[in-house]
Formats: C-alpha cells, structure tokens, sequence
C-alpha cells in the first residue's frame, strides 16, 4: 500500500483545555475509501479529535496529514484544508437565513468562486442524491430534523471533499428520523466516500463500518472489525459499553 | 388667542417645513451610527486586541449627555482640528458618533444571539472569518437586530430636537421662532409634539414592514 492511498494519518494528537487533558496521544490513519468509526462514551474526547483534525480547535501537539500534505504545519491554509474536508455537526448548524439550495451552494459559490447558475445546478443534484430536491426551496426551520441533517450532509458533499467527519449526526434527532439519516450516508458509505464516523448506532457501525476505534478518556483503547470490537472486547469498559448500547438498541427494535 | 393670529396657518407650516432638517439630523445620524455601531460590534464580539479601545468608546458616548456632546465638538473638538463645521453638519457628526455607541449594543447582542455553530459552520466549509460574518452571520443578525433598531429611530429623533441649541433650524428651534413672533406657546409647541409623534409612529411603522418582509420562516420571532 502505497502513502497515496492514505487520506488522513494523525500521529500523537493532544489537546487540553486548561489543566483538562481532552486528548492524550490519539494516533491512526484512514486510507482511500475506508469508513472509521469512532464510539466512546460521552466527554471522551471525540467531538474534540473532530475539530481538532479540520483545525476548527488547534491542537497542542501532534501531526496530521491530509493527502500526504502536513496541515499541523505552521503555514498551512487552513481555509483550503477544511474545503478538503465535509463536516456533519450533531446539530446539522443549517445556516437558517438561507433555503436548503442555497444553504448547499453557497460554500460553492463563496469558497470556490463557482458561478450562481452553475453552483445551483450543483447543490440541486447533491440534494436529489439525498432525496431532497423536491424541499429544495425551503429554509431550515421548515425541514424536519432528519432532513436538515440530510440538507447538512449535501451542503459538505458539495463542496467534493478527500473525506468526510460525521460528529454523532443521529444524536440529535427523534427515533423515527434516524433512519432516513443512517440510509443516506449507508448509500454514501457504499460510494466508498471515505469517512470518518464519531456515533453510537451499533448497527450502522457493523453494516458499513471497516473499523472502530474504541476512546476513552483522551486515548483510543481499542480497535478493530466492527463485528469484532462489539461482540468480543478485550478491555472491560469497551464490555460495558456495548453492552449498555446493545440493550438500548434492542429495546428499542422491540 | 389664537384666532387672533390670521397669519397661524403659515407658521404651523414654517414649523412642518423643519421636519427636513429633522430628517436630515436623524437620517444622517442613523446612517453614521449605522456604520459605527456594526465596525464597533464586530470588533467586540470578534477581536480581542481592539475589544478594550472600542469599550472605551461606547462608554464615553453613552455616558456623556448629548447637549455637552454638541458644545464639546462644536465649540471645542472640530475648531481645535481647524476645522469648524456648521451646525448642521456638526450635530450629524455628533448624533452620528453617539448613536453608533447605542447601536453598537443593539448589534453586539444581535450576533451573539446569531451564535457560534453558524460561525463554525461556515468556517468548516472553508470559508474565511471575513467571509462567514459577511454571508452567514451578519444577513440573520440585522434582521435579529432590526426591532432594536427602530426603537434607535425614535430615540434618536426625539434627541434631535436639542440640536436646537446650535441653531439648526429643524421643528423645535422653528417652533421657538413661532412662539416668540406669535406670543402663544400652547398651540406651536402642541404642534410640534404631534408632529414628533406622526414622525416616530410612522418610521418605526416602516422599520416593522421591512421587518415583516424579510422575516425568515423559522429563523426569527415576532415583532
């Protein structure tokens, strides 16, 4: 495998806010067309490794490389490396003055100087991609959550990212709107998008997931096949989790 | 009395006629304050090295009384720079500089309310600081801000009327003039109150439909 087909490598990454150690020493690489998950419990340091890795947080210490190219370096343009990057928040964070066509074109036009017509052109195929078109006029507070959540995704998709960060984009949503989400970026999984997925839907982790990597408290402690991590943990708390999820997960199937 | 004044008709419109110069104060005193107020509000919220020279100046302009303002700059700052400004142009400048203090507040607490993920939001696209407050979040925060605004209206119209004591010959010096050739206060100065009040009403009326008209579904509450 050559150093081409690896998208993200993040070598020792730390972070503290304060005395508050949030990472502590967070290493591994994605390559070309893999989707990673990340699971952990809550404070653990997952949304943090997020921004930390498309700069939104500055990290303390540590290396990452974005295609080959080091973006921890002092003169990196942070601007052109989070372009390289699509973001799904928790809270999908629509712009709310903006319709769902241009909340998706307007990075498209903005960021990349790409014509009106043509940018729209652009955010409407993104939007059919996630079942959408037809919502296309509307603003945000008249869209469902798991469409705004969908509208988030096509807005990052937009853009033509190397790889895209989901920070637990289910988390926010009711039960019944999960599941248009989790379609959706299934059908994107199976493009071979490569992803990078902070969540705790055990079952989507298994169906598309190539790895989890298991964090607590600032540090990844476990990882490995999805089927593997969940069903058969090595570390006790890495049990305790899972199991916890899982009985979750099957009371709520019932 | 009244009636004994044939000529009352002309000087209610001599009166009206002032309503230019009270335009001419405010509007001028709004579109200042107006450019001020956001410069100042963006610093605050966004830098920190500016942050402490701004708070200065918010401080000076919203604790010092407008009249002391208007001596202070027309007798005092603008001769010592060399450069004396007529009345008019002076008390602009003047209410400009201290409505862009208050607006200044008005704005700050517009884009707080905007919040942060939208800020982040943008920033994740790739797009510059400069560019997500100008397409993200200044677009919800002037419209967040435009109920505060009009009240900045009818405030500062009803200031404008102390311009009187440099002799800008807007509605309440022209109703002095009346009271003085007429020898009647009550029906001038009457007069002129009801035209303060038509001016506010309508304007913050204006501000509302402008309001009503950009209101995002979803985005703001009501008026």
């Amino acid at each position: 495998m050559s150093n081409q087909d690896i998208t993200l490598k993040v070598e020792d990454l730390h972070k503290s806010y304060g005395s508050n150690k949030v990472l502590k020493g967070v290493s591994f690489e994605i390559r070309k067309g893999e989707i990673k998950i990340i699971c952990g419990p809550s404070g653990t340091g997952k949304s943090t490794l997020l921004r930390c890795l498309n700069l939104l947080t500055p990290p303390d210490r540590g290396h990452v490389w974005l295609e080959g190219e080091e973006i921890t370096d002092a003169g990196t343009d942070i601007h052109k490396v989070r372009q390289k990057i699509g973001f799904v928040f928790q809270e999908f964070n629509l712009f709310k003055h903006l319709t769902a066509l241009r909340n998706v074109s307007i990075g498209l036009e903005v960021v990349k100087g790409i014509k009106k017509d043509e940018a729209r052109e652009i955010a409407l195929e993104q939007l059919r991609k996630v079942g959408l078109e037809e919502h296309a006029h509307k603003y945000p507070g008249e869209l469902s959550g798991g469409q705004k959540q969908r509208v988030a995704i096509a807005r990052a998709l937009a853009m033509n990212p190397v790889i895209m960060f989901y920070d637990e984009p289910t988390s926010a949503l009711d039960p019944q709107l999960i599941g248009e989400v989790l379609d959706v970026m299934k059908k994107l999984a199976k493009e071979k998008i490569t992803s990078l997925v902070v969540t705790h839907e055990i079952g989507f982790a298994r169906s598309v997931g190539d790895e989890i990597m298991f964090m607590t408290d600032g540090r990844i402690i476990e990882r490995g096949p999805p089927d593997e991590v969940i069903l058969n943990p090595k570390h006790e708390v890495t049990r305790n989790f899972f199991r916890n999820i899982t009985r979750l997960y099957e009371r709520s199937e019932q | 009395m009244i009636w004994k004044y044939p000529l009352l008709l002309r000087y209610l419109l001599y009166i009206a006629e002032g309503s230019v110069w009270t335009f001419g104060l405010v509007g001028g005193g709004l579109l200042i304050g107006f450019l001020i107020g956001l410069s100042i509000a963006v610093g605050q919220v966004y830098t920190k090295t500016a942050k402490p020279f701004l708070d200065a100046y918010v401080w000076f302009f919203r604790s010092t009384p407008l009249l002391v303002l208007l001596f202070l700059f027309y007798w005092g700052v603008f001769p010592a720079l060399g450069r004396k400004l007529s009345p008019l142009a002076c008390s602009i400048v003047v209410l400009g500089l201290r409505s862009g203090a208050y607006q200044s507040q008005i704005f700050r607490g517009a884009i707080m309310s905007v919040g942060e993920s939208q800020l982040m939001a943008a920033l994740a696209l790739g797009m510059s600081e400069i560019k997500g407050v100008l397409h993200i979040v200044l677009p919800q925060a002037l419209r967040i801000s435009l109920p505060g605004w009009s009240n900045e209206y009818a405030i500062l119209l009803k200031d404008s009327a102390i311009c009187f004591a440099l002799g800008v010959i807007e509605i309440l010096t022209r109703t002095r003039f009346v009271v003085m050739a007429a020898r009647e206060a009550l029906i001038p100065y009457f007069f002129a109150g009801v035209l303060f009040l038509v001016l506010t009403h309508v304007g913050t009326k204006l501000v509302q439909i402008v309001y009503e008209r950009t209101k995002i579904p979803g985005l703001i509450w009501r008026m």
